[in-house]
């Protein structure tokens, strides 16, 4: 559905995107991860036309989108990070407007208008002006608007980051729903559970190099080993660096008084950690072993650069 | 066309809901009727003061009360013209108001044309409206003088093109500038010292603001030597959108 290859995105001296490649198949959910300031919103507005780019080619449904842009934008449906409207206007009028702009005609916009914004949950609130809307309700309304034209590609940037924890469990239903319906779709997203969800491919990004493409289930399978989280008394410093010197932990992610250990034969580490905690000068509160999850995978990415 | 429709009423709705529609009014009708008032104050004022202008005012009639309203208009007006409206494009792209229309499908060139139309056709009906109501309320107060209804429509008419030509100027402006008040300080620097060149004959006739040179000529508004001025200033606006429509093309939207 989406095919990039070599895409180059400069701000002047600054290099934005590093020749990213990627490809996203028909009705799948690509998650797009990575940092602030890692190119996802880059990436995301040269996707939907809104942002020139340097070098490489963008094919969106086979077709080259440099040569066939307002054709394919007519297919492209974009949740923009932090989205701006008229203020003025009530949710109604706005849809109006880009109803207006589609060609949805008099009769196809209202309707249209009606089932959007009943579906956000916002048709009881349409008729306010949209100035006094909360940052959750303009997010809602964004999505409307998003979807408006019934878009085959769906870019969404960061559609839950605005919102509270209810409205971001709606967010997520919403996006299965359109997952359902055969949509495409391109989700830019910091929250990694979220991803986890509804995502079928993951993509990280850092610094703007790709540093993985997978299938998420592939992403579990090659990184199967489970983590150790242990909670101490107090913050460990000098422990941290002697559990590092240890020959079969991967690695070790700090927060605080607990640390998330990896290893590379959990056979073994099963065994030894124990008499490895036992030999360090302060006390335990708490231990488990628990899967690895995307953001055991993704810290560890991104903070060592690794190659798989 | 569906994008041109869709910003025409959007425009509307704005210039409604944001009070510009009152703003344009206010700098164009208010002054038509204070202008005239004040002038007919004016001996009252003086009165209380030990200066003599018995002689001047002597010599006011409706056509010398008409010509001040007219300086006053261009001076007042363009402020309130340009800085009413000079974030007319650039408010749309630094705020990032056009994200959602042009991820919408929505094009540039019935987007520039929908806001020139709007704003020239309602600051039109003001200018007609400010010189109508400055007429009869001229008619009202002053006597003697050649002033006639026709010679205010007539004048009406030629600073309805000067405003166009400006606006478009704004327009290009807007599009160019991150900021819109650099886009209404220049307009206004633009419009004052272009005046400077009525004063030289051989050059004015080349420049749009010879417009309001001769809407001030009463009894010979309009004449011969206008058809280069009215070409330029058409040629100008054409040029102004033209270049206008390209630069937003070629915007970082987002």
């Amino acid at each position: 559905m989406i095919k990039v290859t070599g895409l180059k995105k400069n701000y002047g001296k600054v290099e934005a995107l590093k020749s990213i490649s990627f490809e996203v198949g028909r009705g799948s959910v690509f998650g797009f991860i990575g940092r602030n300031g890692a190119g996802k919103t880059t990436t995301m507005n040269i996707l939907t036309g809104l942002m020139r780019f340097d070098k490489g080619k963008i094919f969106i449904m086979g077709r080259d989108f440099k040569q066939y842009k307002n054709e394919l934008i007519k297919k492209i449906g974009y949740l923009p990070e932090t989205p701006t409207f008229y203020d003025y206007m009530n949710a109604y009028e706005y849809l109006g407007f880009i109803g207006r702009i589609t060609g949805f005609g008099q009769r196809g916009t209202k309707k249209r208008t009606d089932e959007l914004l009943k579906m956000v949950g916002l048709d009881r609130k349409g008729k306010r002006k949209i100035g006094g809307y909360s940052r959750g309700m303009k997010q809602r309304l964004a999505l409307a608007i998003a979807i408006f034209k019934k878009p085959e590609v769906l870019f969404l940037d960061e559609p839950s980051s605005a919102l509270d924890p209810e409205g971001r469990l709606e967010m997520l239903n919403l996006i299965e729903n359109l997952k359902d319906n055969k949509i495409t779709i391109f989700l830019s997203t910091h929250i990694l559970n979220d991803a986890e969800r509804v995502c079928d491919t993951i993509c990280i990004i850092d610094e703007g190099e790709m540093i993985l493409t997978e299938k998420l289930s592939r992403l579990y399978e090659k990184y199967i080993q489970p983590v150790f989280d242990i909670e101490f008394e107090k913050v460990p410093e000098a422990e941290v660096s002697l559990l590092k010197k240890i020959s079969w932990v991967e690695d070790i992610v700090e927060n605080g008084k607990k640390i998330s250990l990896q290893v590379k034969d959990i056979k073994h580490a099963k065994k030894e950690i124990l008499l490895e905690l036992s030999k360090l000068d302060m006390n335990i509160v708490s231990y488990r072993i628990r899967k690895r999850n995307l953001e055991d995978i993704f810290i560890g990415m991104v903070s060592k650069r690794e190659n798989i | 066309m569906k994008t041109f429709s869709a910003y025409l009423k959007k425009e509307i709705l704005e210039a409604a809901r944001t009070n510009k529609y009152l703003i344009l009014f206010t700098g164009s009708v208010f002054w038509a009727l204070i202008v005239p008032l004040s002038l007919k104050a004016l001996p009252l004022f003086f009165k209380s003061l030990p200066i003599d202008i018995s002689a001047v005012l002597e010599n006011f009639n409706r056509d010398t009360a008409y010509l001040s309203f007219l300086g006053d208009f261009f001076e007042i007006g363009t402020l309130f013209f340009a800085l009413t409206l000079m974030g007319i494009v650039s408010n749309e792209v630094y705020y990032k108001r056009l994200v959602f229309p042009y991820s919408s499908g929505a094009d540039t060139t019935g987007m520039v044309l929908a806001k020139y139309i709007h704003y020239g056709f309602t600051f039109s009906v003001f200018i007609l409206i400010g010189f109508l109501a400055n007429y009869f309320y001229t008619s009202k107060l002053f006597e003697g003088g050649m002033l006639e209804i026709g010679m205010a429509i007539r004048s009406a008419l030629l600073y309805m093109v000067y405003y166009a030509f400006l606006l478009s100027f704004l327009i290009f402006l807007s599009s160019l500038f991150r900021r819109g008040i650099i886009a209404g300080i220049t307009v206004i620097i633009f419009g004052y010292t272009l005046s400077i060149f009525n004063q030289i004959p051989r050059i004015r006739i080349y420049l749009p603001n010879y417009l309001l040179f001769k809407a001030a000529d009463i009894g010979n508004i309009f004449d011969s030597t206008l058809f280069p001025t009215i070409i330029i200033a058409v040629v100008l606006i054409a040029v102004f959108l033209f270049f206008s429509i390209l630069r937003i093309k070629r915007l970082d939207i987002a």
